[in-house]
């Protein structure tokens, strides 16, 4: 029995430190805060040139299942509790009212 | 026979643990770097990256950012999949950012000045950067390996907030007005029209059979991307554009004749038709013939 548990034990630590699964194709919705922020930024600046509601939408939509509205709003946050410059918050709360006044294609105003 | 129920028993708790660990409940990702995203997505991200290099022309910007891709070859990335977009049916408009910022990259300026933004007065800007060398700063993000990366929802390791990122102290060039710019590339004015001003057949065994070559060039004979470039011929039309392989030239772009094909060549952006262009017959020094290809150099006034 403390055999088994001790081969249990290494195993976990094998497989959880020394040698746990790489992901190497993982999806958007799980990258850190800092580079989610940058890619909104990003998304704001073409933005900012393009007036393309829809296409921002659509780039916003890769980071996950959150309304576009909602995932530049807490960038927002983010930007304003770590040190963007007072231009890229300001793309970024235009690109929030664009996505707050978006409305999907065949979508119909309330 | 203890020593072998022993070992037995550790082998089998070894394999439970390793099913556990890799299997059941494996590491989970949370803080992932976009270095390790999905190849499509690794698209979508560069084409948002050369859409805000666009809009803002920060060449320095869009480069970090590149990096953070991961690529060995971050310029030729961004040719081979403005290359893939035009061949599945992408539209120009679509396609161009990136062949610019691709084209930029290769030169080392921007082809066309920052856009002048409303507040220029802070010279920070907060892409992430990398640094692969040092070890992790407190308050820098930094590319790390990924098995450090990796957080473990089982072990309920909690990243370290971090403050944002590394700041890249580049200087404000729409805010400095004496600030050195880069040379321009010339964008041609419409309807400026581009002649034929070279015409050489191109024999090399080692090279494509029947290639078609044209450079684009301005009236200083630099080198001009983005210029579309239709190819008719009886079987149809095809669009080539100049700048989606900066590392031949900015106004290099190539098309694959077929033999015994009669083709005429117009460059969209003003200029004349040039009729019968075939791929020329060519003899290796043993005698034996080849398919050879043909450069054409196009020039403005």
């Amino acid at each position: 029995m403390i055999a088994a548990g001790i081969g249990i034990a290494f195993g976990l630590i094998y497989g959880w430190v020394i040698n746990p699964i790489q992901y190497t194709d993982i999806t958007p919705d799980i990258l850190r805060e800092d580079y989610r922020a940058d890619y909104v930024l990003m998304v704001a600046e073409a933005h900012q040139s393009d007036h393309d509601a829809e296409t921002a939408a659509r780039r916003l939509a890769i980071l996950g299942s959150d309304s576009p509205a909602l995932i530049v709003a807490s960038t927002l946050d983010y930007a304003n509790n770590n040190d963007f410059t007072q231009n890229e918050i300001m793309l970024l709360q235009g690109l929030l009212t664009a996505m707050q006044t978006y409305q999907p294609q065949g979508a119909t105003a309330p | 026979m203890k020593i072998i129920h022993i070992l037995l028993a550790l082998l089998i708790g070894l394999g439970l643990g390793l099913a556990y660990s890799w299997r059941i409940s494996p590491v989970t990702y949370v803080d992932a770097n976009p270095a390790i995203l999905r190849a499509d997505f690794k698209d979508k991200y560069r084409v948002v990256i050369a859409a805000s290099y666009a809009s803002t022309h920060d060449l320095e910007r869009a480069r970090v950012r590149l990096e953070l891709l991961g690529d060995t070859d971050p310029t030729g990335e961004l040719s081979a999949q403005a290359q893939r977009m035009v061949g599945a049916g992408e539209s120009f408009e679509n396609v161009q950012p990136l062949a610019q910022l691709a084209t930029d990259l290769q030169q080392g300026f921007a082809s066309l000045p920052p856009t002048p933004v409303a507040f220029v007065s802070t010279p920070l800007v907060n892409t992430p950067i990398i640094n692969m060398t040092e070890a992790p700063a407190t308050n820098t993000p930094t590319e790390e390996p990924l098995a450090t990366e990796a957080q473990s929802t089982v072990e309920a390791i909690t990243p370290t907030p971090t403050s944002p990122f590394a700041q890249t102290a580049l200087a404000p060039v729409a805010a400095s007005p004496f600030a050195p710019r880069p040379t321009f590339t010339p964008v041609p004015p419409p309807g400026d029209p581009f002649t034929l001003v070279g015409q050489e057949t191109v024999c090399e065994p080692g090279s494509k059979s029947g290639l078609l070559q044209f450079i684009l060039m301005d009236a200083r004979r630099k080198q001009i991307a983005g210029i579309e470039i239709i190819i008719t011929s009886p079987q149809g039309e095809d669009h080539s554009f100049t700048g989606f392989k900066p590392e031949l030239g900015n106004g290099y772009a190539d098309f694959v004749m077929k033999a015994d094909t009669v083709y005429s060549v117009r460059v969209v952006t003003g200029g004349a038709s040039v009729p019968d262009i075939s791929a020329p017959t060519c003899k290796d020094p043993n005698g034996a013939s080849y398919l050879g290809g043909l450069m054409l150099t196009f020039q403005q006034p």
